[in-house]
Protein backbone atom coordinates (compact mmCIF):
# COMPACT_ATOMS: atom_id res chain seq x y z
CA UNK A 1 0.00 0.00 0.00
CA UNK A 2 2.66 2.16 0.76
CA UNK A 3 4.22 2.62 -2.71
CA UNK A 4 1.09 2.37 -4.40
CA UNK A 5 0.26 6.13 -5.64
CA UNK A 6 -2.36 8.06 -3.23
CA UNK A 7 -5.56 7.52 -4.67
CA UNK A 8 -7.47 10.64 -5.36
CA UNK A 9 -10.82 11.42 -5.39
CA UNK A 10 -12.95 13.85 -7.05
CA UNK A 11 -16.34 15.27 -5.03
CA UNK A 12 -18.67 17.56 -6.33
CA UNK A 13 -21.90 18.38 -5.92
CA UNK A 14 -24.12 18.88 -8.56
CA UNK A 15 -27.75 20.29 -9.01
CA UNK A 16 -29.32 23.09 -6.97
CA UNK A 17 -29.44 22.49 -3.73
CA UNK A 18 -27.45 24.01 -1.47
CA UNK A 19 -26.00 22.04 1.79
CA UNK A 20 -22.75 20.46 1.50
CA UNK A 21 -22.45 19.08 5.18
CA UNK A 22 -22.65 15.73 3.71
CA UNK A 23 -20.12 15.78 1.37
CA UNK A 24 -17.42 17.46 3.66
CA UNK A 25 -17.90 14.74 6.07
CA UNK A 26 -16.97 11.86 3.48
CA UNK A 27 -14.06 14.52 2.02
CA UNK A 28 -12.82 14.20 5.92
CA UNK A 29 -13.26 10.31 6.09
CA UNK A 30 -11.45 9.78 2.76
CA UNK A 31 -8.30 12.24 3.47
CA UNK A 32 -8.16 10.55 6.93
CA UNK A 33 -7.83 6.73 5.30
CA UNK A 34 -4.96 8.44 2.98
CA UNK A 35 -6.84 9.58 0.00
CA UNK A 36 -6.26 12.92 -1.89
CA UNK A 37 -9.77 14.61 -1.48
CA UNK A 38 -10.36 17.04 -4.15
CA UNK A 39 -13.18 19.63 -3.38
CA UNK A 40 -14.45 20.68 -6.04
CA UNK A 41 -17.69 22.68 -4.50
CA UNK A 42 -21.56 23.35 -4.52
CA UNK A 43 -23.44 23.82 -7.60
CA UNK A 44 -21.21 22.44 -10.10
CA UNK A 45 -22.40 21.67 -13.94
CA UNK A 46 -22.25 18.32 -14.98
CA UNK A 47 -19.05 19.86 -17.60
CA UNK A 48 -17.14 21.53 -14.70
CA UNK A 49 -17.14 18.67 -12.59
CA UNK A 50 -15.97 16.09 -15.43
CA UNK A 51 -12.99 19.14 -16.32
CA UNK A 52 -12.02 19.19 -12.70
CA UNK A 53 -11.71 14.96 -13.42
CA UNK A 54 -9.10 15.66 -15.87
CA UNK A 55 -7.04 18.04 -14.39
CA UNK A 56 -6.88 17.03 -11.15
CA UNK A 57 -6.20 13.04 -12.70
CA UNK A 58 -8.56 11.33 -10.58
CA UNK A 59 -9.25 7.41 -9.67
CA UNK A 60 -12.44 8.14 -8.90
CA UNK A 61 -15.15 10.78 -9.14
CA UNK A 62 -18.10 11.09 -5.93
CA UNK A 63 -21.54 13.15 -6.93
CA UNK A 64 -23.68 14.25 -4.37
CA UNK A 65 -27.37 14.77 -5.36
CA UNK A 66 -30.22 15.50 -3.86
CA UNK A 67 -32.27 17.83 -6.08
CA UNK A 68 -34.02 14.64 -8.03
CA UNK A 69 -32.69 15.32 -11.25
CA UNK A 70 -30.31 12.27 -11.31
CA UNK A 71 -31.80 10.65 -14.13
CA UNK A 72 -30.45 13.82 -16.44
CA UNK A 73 -27.20 14.80 -14.33
CA UNK A 74 -25.20 11.58 -13.97
CA UNK A 75 -26.14 10.07 -17.52
CA UNK A 76 -24.75 13.50 -18.72
CA UNK A 77 -21.72 13.39 -16.47
CA UNK A 78 -20.87 9.77 -17.88
CA UNK A 79 -21.30 10.43 -21.35
CA UNK A 80 -18.96 13.22 -21.12
CA UNK A 81 -16.38 11.46 -19.36
CA UNK A 82 -16.46 9.17 -21.78
CA UNK A 83 -16.19 12.09 -24.43
CA UNK A 84 -13.42 13.13 -22.74
CA UNK A 85 -11.18 9.61 -22.63
CA UNK A 86 -12.06 9.32 -18.51
CA UNK A 87 -13.69 6.01 -19.04
CA UNK A 88 -11.52 4.65 -16.72
CA UNK A 89 -12.46 6.86 -13.55
CA UNK A 90 -14.85 4.91 -11.17
CA UNK A 91 -18.40 6.95 -10.48
CA UNK A 92 -19.86 7.22 -6.87
CA UNK A 93 -23.18 8.56 -6.23
CA UNK A 94 -24.62 9.94 -3.00
CA UNK A 95 -28.05 10.85 -2.17
CA UNK A 96 -31.41 10.23 -1.52
CA UNK A 97 -32.10 7.72 -5.17
CA UNK A 98 -35.37 5.91 -5.26
CA UNK A 99 -34.72 2.34 -5.08
CA UNK A 100 -36.21 1.83 -8.78
CA UNK A 101 -33.56 4.42 -10.25
CA UNK A 102 -30.61 2.28 -8.18
CA UNK A 103 -30.45 -0.87 -11.08
CA UNK A 104 -30.94 2.08 -13.84
CA UNK A 105 -27.44 4.09 -12.67
CA UNK A 106 -25.50 1.02 -11.90
CA UNK A 107 -26.35 -0.44 -15.83
CA UNK A 108 -25.50 3.36 -17.01
CA UNK A 109 -21.61 2.55 -15.18
CA UNK A 110 -21.94 3.90 -11.88
CA UNK A 111 -19.78 1.31 -9.42
CA UNK A 112 -21.73 2.25 -6.66
CA UNK A 113 -24.69 4.40 -5.28
CA UNK A 114 -24.31 5.12 -1.67
CA UNK A 115 -27.40 5.75 0.11
CA UNK A 116 -28.48 8.48 3.18
CA UNK A 117 -28.09 5.37 5.55
CA UNK A 118 -24.63 4.36 4.69
CA UNK A 119 -21.35 4.67 7.21
CA UNK A 120 -18.22 6.03 6.21
CA UNK A 121 -15.81 3.19 6.76
CA UNK A 122 -18.74 1.43 3.99
CA UNK A 123 -17.45 4.32 1.48
CA UNK A 124 -13.73 4.21 2.57
CA UNK A 125 -13.54 0.71 2.61
CA UNK A 126 -15.28 0.25 -1.06
CA UNK A 127 -12.94 2.87 -2.07
CA UNK A 128 -9.81 1.07 -1.09
CA UNK A 129 -10.20 -2.03 -1.86
CA UNK A 130 -11.95 -1.37 -5.51
CA UNK A 131 -8.80 1.04 -5.77
CA UNK A 132 -6.41 -1.76 -4.52
CA UNK A 133 -7.86 -3.71 -7.11
CA UNK A 134 -7.13 -1.63 -10.32
CA UNK A 135 -10.75 -0.40 -10.86
CA UNK A 136 -9.70 0.75 -14.12
CA UNK B 1 6.00 1.06 -18.84
CA UNK B 2 8.65 3.05 -20.57
CA UNK B 3 6.30 2.62 -23.29
CA UNK B 4 3.67 4.05 -21.63
CA UNK B 5 5.65 7.86 -21.08
CA UNK B 6 6.91 7.94 -24.03
CA UNK B 7 3.33 7.81 -25.71
CA UNK B 8 2.15 10.28 -22.96
CA UNK B 9 4.68 12.15 -23.85
CA UNK B 10 4.32 12.17 -27.40
CA UNK B 11 0.62 13.18 -26.31
CA UNK B 12 1.81 15.80 -24.36
CA UNK B 13 4.02 17.68 -27.07
CA UNK B 14 0.46 17.36 -29.28
CA UNK B 15 -1.07 19.50 -26.17
CA UNK B 16 -3.28 16.87 -24.88
CA UNK B 17 -4.76 17.82 -21.38
CA UNK B 18 -4.75 14.35 -20.13
CA UNK B 19 -1.15 13.81 -20.84
CA UNK B 20 0.26 17.08 -19.12
CA UNK B 21 -2.32 15.60 -16.01
CA UNK B 22 -0.78 12.29 -15.88
CA UNK B 23 2.54 13.42 -15.97
CA UNK B 24 2.20 15.94 -13.13
CA UNK B 25 1.25 13.38 -11.33
CA UNK B 26 3.74 11.42 -12.23
CA UNK B 27 6.05 14.15 -10.79
CA UNK B 28 4.14 15.23 -8.59
CA UNK B 29 5.31 11.53 -6.96
CA UNK B 30 8.82 12.34 -7.34
CA UNK B 31 8.93 9.50 -10.34
CA UNK B 32 11.27 9.66 -13.74
CA UNK B 33 11.28 13.22 -13.42
CA UNK B 34 14.81 13.37 -15.75
CA UNK B 35 13.29 11.45 -18.30
CA UNK B 36 9.87 13.89 -18.38
CA UNK B 37 11.78 17.25 -18.37
CA UNK B 38 13.82 15.85 -21.24
CA UNK B 39 10.84 14.77 -22.99
CA UNK B 40 8.52 17.64 -23.22
CA UNK B 41 11.31 19.30 -24.92
CA UNK B 42 12.28 23.41 -24.74
CA UNK B 43 9.82 26.01 -23.63
CA UNK B 44 9.15 27.88 -26.42
CA UNK B 45 8.67 31.33 -24.05
CA UNK B 46 9.40 31.43 -19.91
CA UNK B 47 6.49 31.68 -18.24
CA UNK B 48 5.78 34.12 -15.44
CA UNK B 49 5.53 32.35 -12.23
CA UNK B 50 3.78 34.02 -9.89
CA UNK B 51 3.28 32.44 -6.30
CA UNK B 52 0.76 33.95 -3.45
CA UNK B 53 1.30 33.55 0.07
CA UNK B 54 -0.23 34.49 3.38
CA UNK B 55 -2.10 32.94 6.57
CA UNK B 56 -4.66 30.73 6.43
CA UNK B 57 -7.96 32.52 5.59
CA UNK B 58 -6.40 35.59 3.77
CA UNK B 59 -8.43 34.92 0.52
CA UNK B 60 -5.54 33.20 -1.29
CA UNK B 61 -7.99 30.77 -3.67
CA UNK B 62 -10.31 33.47 -3.77
CA UNK B 63 -8.14 36.16 -5.19
CA UNK B 64 -6.07 33.27 -7.41
CA UNK B 65 -9.88 32.78 -8.85
CA UNK B 66 -10.26 36.53 -9.63
CA UNK B 67 -6.70 37.03 -10.89
CA UNK B 68 -7.69 33.53 -13.63
CA UNK B 69 -10.28 36.08 -15.23
CA UNK B 70 -8.02 38.89 -15.27
CA UNK B 71 -5.14 37.07 -17.09
CA UNK B 72 -7.48 35.75 -19.49
CA UNK B 73 -8.64 39.43 -20.18
CA UNK B 74 -5.17 40.54 -20.93
CA UNK B 75 -5.32 37.55 -23.56
CA UNK B 76 -2.82 35.11 -21.78
CA UNK B 77 -3.15 31.62 -20.67
CA UNK B 78 -2.94 30.54 -17.10
CA UNK B 79 -2.26 27.74 -15.04
CA UNK B 80 -2.77 27.16 -11.65
CA UNK B 81 -0.89 25.17 -8.69
CA UNK B 82 -2.50 24.92 -5.42
CA UNK B 83 -0.99 23.50 -2.54
CA UNK B 84 -3.02 22.34 0.77
CA UNK B 85 -1.24 20.14 3.64
CA UNK B 86 -1.20 17.02 3.61
CA UNK B 87 -1.95 14.82 6.76
CA UNK B 88 0.96 13.79 8.46
CA UNK B 89 -0.74 11.20 10.46
CA UNK B 90 -2.52 9.30 7.19
CA UNK B 91 -0.79 11.07 4.30
CA UNK B 92 -3.79 11.79 3.05
CA UNK B 93 -5.09 15.19 1.84
CA UNK B 94 -8.29 17.54 1.52
CA UNK B 95 -7.46 19.72 -1.41
CA UNK B 96 -9.94 22.54 -0.80
CA UNK B 97 -8.64 25.58 -3.10
CA UNK B 98 -10.02 24.40 -6.07
CA UNK B 99 -13.86 25.63 -5.67
CA UNK B 100 -12.78 29.43 -5.04
CA UNK B 101 -11.59 29.50 -8.18
CA UNK B 102 -14.09 29.09 -11.10
CA UNK B 103 -13.11 29.16 -15.37
CA UNK B 104 -15.56 28.93 -18.07
CA UNK B 105 -16.10 24.63 -18.50
CA UNK B 106 -14.72 24.81 -22.29
CA UNK B 107 -11.69 27.58 -22.21
CA UNK B 108 -8.41 25.38 -22.68
CA UNK B 109 -6.71 28.70 -21.66
CA UNK B 110 -7.09 27.80 -17.79
CA UNK B 111 -5.82 24.98 -16.05
CA UNK B 112 -6.41 24.21 -12.37
CA UNK B 113 -4.03 21.63 -10.66
CA UNK B 114 -4.41 20.81 -6.57
CA UNK B 115 -1.73 19.17 -4.84
CA UNK B 116 -0.87 17.94 -1.55
CA UNK B 117 1.90 19.74 0.01
CA UNK B 118 4.23 17.31 2.87
CA UNK B 119 6.30 18.75 5.48
CA UNK B 120 9.70 19.42 4.49
CA UNK B 121 9.44 22.42 2.11
CA UNK B 122 6.17 23.35 4.45
CA UNK B 123 4.42 25.60 2.10
CA UNK B 124 4.92 24.14 -1.30
CA UNK B 125 4.51 20.69 -2.96
CA UNK B 126 7.40 18.90 -3.47
CA UNK B 127 8.78 19.00 -6.70
CA UNK B 128 7.47 22.34 -7.56
CA UNK B 129 10.06 23.45 -10.31
CA UNK B 130 9.33 20.51 -12.24
CA UNK B 131 6.28 20.48 -12.26
CA UNK B 132 5.91 24.32 -13.30
CA UNK B 133 8.27 23.19 -16.34
CA UNK B 134 5.44 21.14 -17.41
CA UNK B 135 2.67 23.71 -17.32
CA UNK B 136 5.66 26.24 -19.45
CA UNK B 137 6.46 23.76 -21.98
CA UNK B 138 2.83 22.81 -22.59
CA UNK B 139 2.50 26.66 -23.14
CA UNK B 140 1.10 28.43 -20.44
CA UNK B 141 1.89 32.60 -20.13
CA UNK B 142 1.22 32.22 -16.40
CA UNK B 143 1.45 30.00 -13.76
CA UNK B 144 -0.45 30.57 -10.43
CA UNK B 145 0.84 28.98 -7.01
CA UNK B 146 -1.07 29.31 -3.95
CA UNK B 147 1.46 28.10 -1.32
CA UNK B 148 -0.46 26.47 1.94
CA UNK B 149 -0.13 29.13 3.98
CA UNK B 150 2.90 31.85 5.05
CA UNK B 151 5.99 30.34 6.94
CA UNK B 152 8.94 29.30 6.45
CA UNK B 153 8.99 27.53 3.65
CA UNK B 154 8.31 30.91 1.85
CA UNK B 155 11.95 32.00 1.70
CA UNK B 156 12.01 28.61 -0.74
CA UNK B 157 9.53 29.56 -2.61
CA UNK B 158 10.76 32.81 -3.50
CA UNK B 159 13.57 31.07 -5.39
CA UNK B 160 11.47 29.22 -7.18
CA UNK B 161 9.55 31.98 -8.66
CA UNK B 162 9.37 35.49 -10.63
CA UNK B 163 7.35 37.21 -8.14
CA UNK B 164 5.85 36.29 -4.63
CA UNK B 165 3.10 38.27 -3.44
CA UNK B 166 2.27 38.59 0.18
CA UNK B 167 -1.22 38.82 1.39
CA UNK B 168 -2.21 40.87 4.27
CA UNK B 169 -5.51 41.33 5.58
CA UNK B 170 -7.71 44.10 8.17
CA UNK B 171 -7.84 42.76 11.16
CA UNK B 172 -4.85 40.54 11.53
CA UNK B 173 -3.82 42.07 14.98
CA UNK B 174 -1.55 44.67 15.95
CA UNK B 175 1.37 42.61 16.53
CA UNK B 176 2.07 42.78 12.60
CA UNK B 177 2.52 38.37 12.65
CA UNK B 178 4.25 38.66 9.26
CA UNK B 179 6.62 41.31 10.41
CA UNK B 180 8.22 38.68 12.31
CA UNK B 181 8.36 36.11 9.96
CA UNK B 182 10.35 38.21 7.92
CA UNK B 183 7.84 37.86 4.55
CA UNK B 184 7.74 42.24 4.15
CA UNK B 185 11.11 41.36 2.93
CA UNK B 186 11.26 38.31 0.85
CA UNK B 187 7.58 39.93 -0.59
CA UNK B 188 7.92 41.17 -4.61
CA UNK B 189 4.57 42.60 -3.80
CA UNK B 190 2.34 42.73 -0.90
CA UNK B 191 -1.15 42.87 -1.03
CA UNK B 192 -3.76 44.72 1.42
CA UNK B 193 -6.58 41.73 0.23
CA UNK B 194 -10.04 42.55 1.84
CA UNK B 195 -9.75 45.77 1.04
CA UNK B 196 -13.21 46.10 1.17
CA UNK B 197 -13.56 45.33 4.66
CA UNK B 198 -12.46 48.49 7.58
CA UNK B 199 -9.43 48.75 8.41
CA UNK B 200 -7.32 48.02 5.18
CA UNK B 201 -5.97 51.98 5.06
CA UNK B 202 -4.51 51.32 8.65
CA UNK B 203 -2.68 48.19 7.65
CA UNK B 204 -1.62 49.41 4.31
CA UNK B 205 -0.18 52.35 6.62
CA UNK B 206 1.57 50.27 8.84
CA UNK B 207 3.06 48.22 6.19
CA UNK B 208 4.93 51.23 4.62
CA UNK B 209 5.94 52.25 7.87
CA UNK B 210 7.36 49.23 8.54
CA UNK B 211 8.79 49.12 5.00
CA UNK B 212 10.64 52.63 5.00
CA UNK B 213 12.38 51.63 8.00
CA UNK B 214 14.50 48.57 5.89
CA UNK B 215 17.40 49.26 3.71
CA UNK B 216 16.61 47.70 0.29
CA UNK B 217 14.15 48.24 -2.28
CA UNK B 218 10.57 48.54 -1.11
CA UNK B 219 8.30 46.07 -2.58
CA UNK B 220 4.73 47.58 -3.51
CA UNK B 221 2.05 47.81 -1.78
CA UNK B 222 -1.66 47.31 -3.17
CA UNK B 223 -5.04 47.70 -1.40
CA UNK B 224 -7.11 44.82 -3.49
CA UNK B 225 -10.54 43.33 -2.78
CA UNK B 226 -11.70 40.02 -4.63
CA UNK B 227 -15.11 40.72 -3.51
CA UNK B 228 -15.65 44.45 -5.52
CA UNK B 229 -13.05 43.45 -7.94
CA UNK B 230 -11.52 46.61 -6.72
CA UNK B 231 -7.11 46.89 -7.40
CA UNK B 232 -7.40 43.60 -9.53
CA UNK B 233 -6.38 45.10 -12.79
CA UNK B 234 -3.39 47.32 -11.20
CA UNK B 235 -2.30 44.40 -9.11
CA UNK B 236 -1.97 42.57 -12.55
CA UNK B 237 -0.15 45.33 -14.18
CA UNK B 238 2.49 45.78 -11.27
CA UNK B 239 2.80 42.30 -11.19
CA UNK B 240 3.68 42.15 -15.35
CA UNK B 241 6.09 45.22 -15.06
CA UNK B 242 8.53 43.28 -12.51
CA UNK B 243 11.65 41.48 -13.64
CA UNK B 244 11.32 37.59 -14.61
CA UNK B 245 13.73 37.00 -11.54
CA UNK B 246 13.28 33.35 -12.29
CA UNK B 247 14.81 32.92 -15.68
CA UNK B 248 17.95 35.16 -14.48
CA UNK B 249 18.78 32.60 -11.40
CA UNK B 250 17.71 29.30 -13.21
CA UNK B 251 20.81 29.75 -15.73
CA UNK B 252 23.17 29.18 -13.46
CA UNK B 253 21.24 26.28 -11.34
CA UNK B 254 20.70 24.83 -15.20
CA UNK B 255 24.56 25.37 -15.60
CA UNK B 256 25.63 23.87 -12.29
CA UNK B 257 22.93 21.22 -12.65
CA UNK B 258 24.23 20.11 -16.24
CA UNK B 259 27.68 19.84 -14.87
CA UNK B 260 27.07 17.51 -11.73
CA UNK B 261 25.41 15.41 -14.60
CA UNK B 262 28.09 14.91 -16.46
CA UNK B 263 30.47 14.38 -13.96
CA UNK B 264 28.17 11.91 -12.72
CA UNK B 265 27.95 10.46 -16.30
CA UNK B 266 31.63 10.41 -16.57
CA UNK B 267 32.46 8.64 -13.06
CA UNK B 268 29.79 5.80 -14.40
CA UNK B 269 31.59 5.28 -17.94
CA UNK B 270 34.73 5.13 -16.14
CA UNK B 271 34.06 2.69 -13.75
CA UNK B 272 34.87 -0.26 -15.92
CA UNK B 273 37.38 0.88 -17.37
CA UNK B 274 40.21 -1.25 -17.85
CA UNK B 275 42.90 1.83 -16.68
CA UNK B 276 40.80 2.44 -13.55
CA UNK B 277 41.04 -1.48 -12.51
CA UNK B 278 44.85 -1.67 -13.72
CA UNK B 279 44.94 2.05 -11.12
CA UNK B 280 43.54 0.38 -8.09
CA UNK B 281 45.40 -2.71 -8.62
CA UNK B 282 48.83 -0.76 -8.40
CA UNK B 283 47.31 1.60 -5.71
CA UNK B 284 46.74 -1.53 -3.87
CA UNK B 285 50.40 -2.89 -3.92
CA UNK B 286 51.23 0.43 -3.12
CA UNK B 287 53.24 1.16 -6.30
CA UNK B 288 51.12 4.68 -6.44
CA UNK B 289 50.42 6.83 -3.88
CA UNK B 290 46.95 8.15 -3.26
CA UNK B 291 47.81 11.46 -4.13
CA UNK B 292 49.16 10.02 -7.89
CA UNK B 293 46.16 7.20 -8.50
CA UNK B 294 43.82 10.95 -7.46
CA UNK B 295 45.33 12.13 -10.25
CA UNK B 296 45.05 9.55 -12.54
CA UNK B 297 41.71 9.24 -12.10
CA UNK B 298 40.68 12.66 -13.02
CA UNK B 299 42.97 12.45 -16.32
CA UNK B 300 40.54 9.33 -16.85
CA UNK B 301 37.21 11.65 -16.01
CA UNK B 302 38.90 14.76 -18.35
CA UNK B 303 39.20 12.35 -21.04
CA UNK B 304 36.08 9.97 -21.02
CA UNK B 305 32.89 11.13 -22.85
CA UNK B 306 30.09 9.87 -20.93
N1 LIG C 1 -14.62 40.69 2.56
C1 LIG C 1 -13.89 39.94 1.74
N2 LIG C 1 -13.82 38.60 1.95
C2 LIG C 1 -13.06 37.86 1.10
C3 LIG C 1 -12.37 38.45 0.03
N3 LIG C 1 -11.69 37.46 -0.62
C4 LIG C 1 -11.97 36.31 0.03
N4 LIG C 1 -12.80 36.54 1.09
C5 LIG C 1 -13.31 35.52 2.02
O1 LIG C 1 -12.26 35.02 2.82
C6 LIG C 1 -12.49 33.64 3.16
C7 LIG C 1 -11.25 32.81 2.85
O2 LIG C 1 -10.99 32.83 1.47
P1 LIG C 1 -10.01 31.79 0.76
O3 LIG C 1 -9.81 32.28 -0.61
O4 LIG C 1 -10.50 30.41 0.95
O5 LIG C 1 -8.70 31.98 1.63
P2 LIG C 1 -7.31 31.16 1.55
O6 LIG C 1 -6.24 32.10 1.91
O7 LIG C 1 -7.22 30.50 0.23
O8 LIG C 1 -7.50 30.08 2.69
P3 LIG C 1 -6.64 28.73 2.90
O9 LIG C 1 -6.43 28.08 1.57
O10 LIG C 1 -7.50 27.93 3.81
O11 LIG C 1 -5.35 29.14 3.55
C8 LIG C 1 -13.72 33.23 2.36
O12 LIG C 1 -14.82 33.21 3.21
C9 LIG C 1 -13.86 34.30 1.31
O13 LIG C 1 -15.19 34.50 0.90
C10 LIG C 1 -12.49 39.87 -0.18
O14 LIG C 1 -11.91 40.50 -1.08
N5 LIG C 1 -13.25 40.56 0.73
MG1 LIG D 1 -6.98 28.45 -0.26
Amino acid sequence: MADSPPVRVVLAKVGLDGHDRGIKVVARALRDAGMQVIYAGLWQTPEAVVRAVAEEDADWLGLSLLSGAHMTLVPRVLQLLRGAGLEHVGVLVGGIIPEGDIPKLREMGVARIFGPGTSLPEIVTFLQERSGAGHA
Amino acid sequence: MPAMLETLLERFRQRDRLALSRLLSTVARGERIEEILTGVGETAKPARVVAFTGSGGVGKSTLVGKSIETIRQRGQSVAVLACDPQSPLSGGALLGDRFRMTARPDDDGVFIRSLAAAGGHGALAEHLPALVHLFEAFGFDVVLIETVGAGQGDTVVREWVDVLVLLLQPETGDDLQWEKAGLLEVADAIVIHKADLSGAERVEAQVLATLSLGTGPVAPVLRVSSRTGAGLAELWQTIASLPLRRGRQKRGRDLLLLAQQTLTARFAAVEAHPELQQLLAAWERGTVTSTQAAAALFRLLRDTDS
